[in-house]
């Protein structure tokens, strides 16, 4: 699989994500359960393809989304998707991370970068709601449904990106 | 390498502020690459959200089938009462028309309230629970323009908050705040009592989903359940939009005036058709 392919696929889904997603979310959760697709791809990419990969993902899908949806502020999601898949690219540089593994980092991911944009938006004053109340009202329901796709993506994913590296390591070495 | 890193991280932070401040300053218009990325988005996703409708449509459809004979036994009455009522109106607008005349109205003013209701397609909906903002599939080269209301046949949802040419953003009124620098208060009143109730939406409160209305006059006869319509008197919306009805009614932070909540008439789950109004007054008073 070609990093073209991945790009191609990559935005796709951030078509699906904005297009056609909230038609699959029930009817009264339609501003609970908010899909953030991308943003797994780009862990998934920090896991099995490394800290730079993940970096330049993220940043400019964040960037896409970020003009794409402009609504308040631009440059948030580049720069925490890009730093978020750029340190967990940094923690799972010397290790291969097991499927387990894979699923808490990335909701660990989620979580983190849902509270980040939460905080930014209250600094900026965009949003007047308690954290903990942002937390049970969409952090958490969204949540389910970020590890229900990133185990549900694991097995493909992972060999993209794995297939992917090994390639880019024989043209090194040859 | 340690040094490096911190350097990137740095940079990045302060790209990230010096592209926020460049968001947050009072721009009127979007930078051409901002345009071209949206439109082009805009384009592609419409291929999606309109069939991801019509299929998730047809499931909902086949779930309402009971109901709909019901439906259309109040929509057969309202249809009656509205052929009644269309004679009236008819009679009320000649006479309302030839007294314009009488009383020499300038073309401004006869146009003031002939408002133009452009109907466009949703295309895809943000994934920030913090920006909830819409994209539509008719631009400045259809006519809209920023600051114009947007409604669903059930009430106003939002305002268009940026164009491109071929598409346009629209922020949903749940992201209504009098502290936030990107939405603007609404002027209200009831449906019914036009001229003697008045209000101002202030905020949304998400943890209740409802609207605050403030500065409400003590002798005010606002009731529980009247519909609340704006009042076209802040000149950013429209007149007689309805927004939805109150709900609870209570006295206020200085006991002057009174505050109520206001039940949002239009649901945001599952948008298709929305309509852009078109407002005749703005239009002159930009050009």
């Amino acid at each position: 699989m070609s990093m073209n392919r991945i790009i191609l696929l990559m935005l796709l889904l951030f078509i699906v994500e904005g297009a056609v997603m909230p038609w699959i979310i029930p009817g009264n959760f339609g501003d609970r359960i908010i899909p953030h697709f991308i943003f797994i791809i780009v862990i998934f990419s920090a896991l099995y393809s490394g800290r730079h990969r993940a970096l330049l993902l993220g940043a400019s899908f964040g960037l896409l989304q970020d003009i794409v949806y402009f609504g308040h502020l631009l440059g948030l999601h580049a720069f925490l998707m890009g730093l978020i898949g750029y340190y967990t690219g940094v923690l799972f540089e010397r290790r291969r991370a097991t499927i387990m593994m894979a699923i808490a980092v990335i909701g660990f991911a989620c979580l983190l970068y849902d509270s980040v944009l939460f905080f930014i938006y209250k600094v900026f004053r965009i949003t007047n709601d308690a954290y903990a109340w942002a937390l049970l009202d969409y952090i958490l329901p969204s949540l389910f449904l970020q590890l229900a796709f990133a185990l549900s993506i694991y097995v493909p994913v992972r060999k993209w990106f794995e297939s992917q590296t090994m390639a880019n390591q024989e043209k090194d070495e040859e | 390498m340690r040094n490096k890193r911190m350097f990137m991280l740095m940079f990045g932070f302060i790209l990230l502020i010096a592209v926020i401040g460049f968001s947050l300053s009072d721009r009127k218009e979007l930078t051409w690459p901002e345009k071209f990325v949206k439109n082009s988005a805009a384009y592609v996703q419409q291929w999606f959200y309109k069939p991801a409708g019509l299929i998730a449509g047809f499931f909902e459809e086949i779930g309402e089938l009971r109901t709909i004979h019901e439906e259309n036994e109040q929509l057969r009455l309202m249809a009656a009462a509205y052929a009644r009522d269309k004679i009236t109106y008819n009679f009320e607008s000649k006479e309302n028309e030839r007294l314009k005349d009488e009383l020499s109205f300038t073309k401004r003013q006869k146009q003031m309230y002939n408002y133009n209701y452009l109907i466009a397609q949703v295309v895809s909906i943000s994934n920030d629970a913090n920006n909830r903002s819409m994209n539509i599939n008719l631009g400045s080269k259809n006519g809209v323009k920023p600051n114009m209301a947007v409604t669903t046949v059930e009430g106003l949802i939002g305002i268009v908050s940026s164009v491109t040419p071929y598409s346009a953003t629209v922020t949903p009124i749940t992201e209504l705040d009098e502290a936030s620098p990107t939405f603007n208060s609404i002027a209200v009143t009831i449906m019914g009592r036009e001229n003697e109730s008045f209000g101002i939406l202030s905020s949304y409160n998400s943890e209740t989903n409802r609207l605050l209305m403030t500065k409400i006059a003590e002798n005010d006869k606002m009731s529980i359940s009247d519909t609340v319509i704006t009042s076209g008197l802040g000149n950013v919306y429209p007149r007689g939009l309805v927004i939805g009805s109150v709900e609870s009614k209570q006295v206020g932070d200085y006991g002057l005036t009174y505050t109520a909540a206001v039940k949002l008439a239009a649901s945001f789950d599952h948008l298709t058709e929305v309509f852009v109004v078109q407002n005749p007054e703005a239009e002159d008073a930009s050009e």
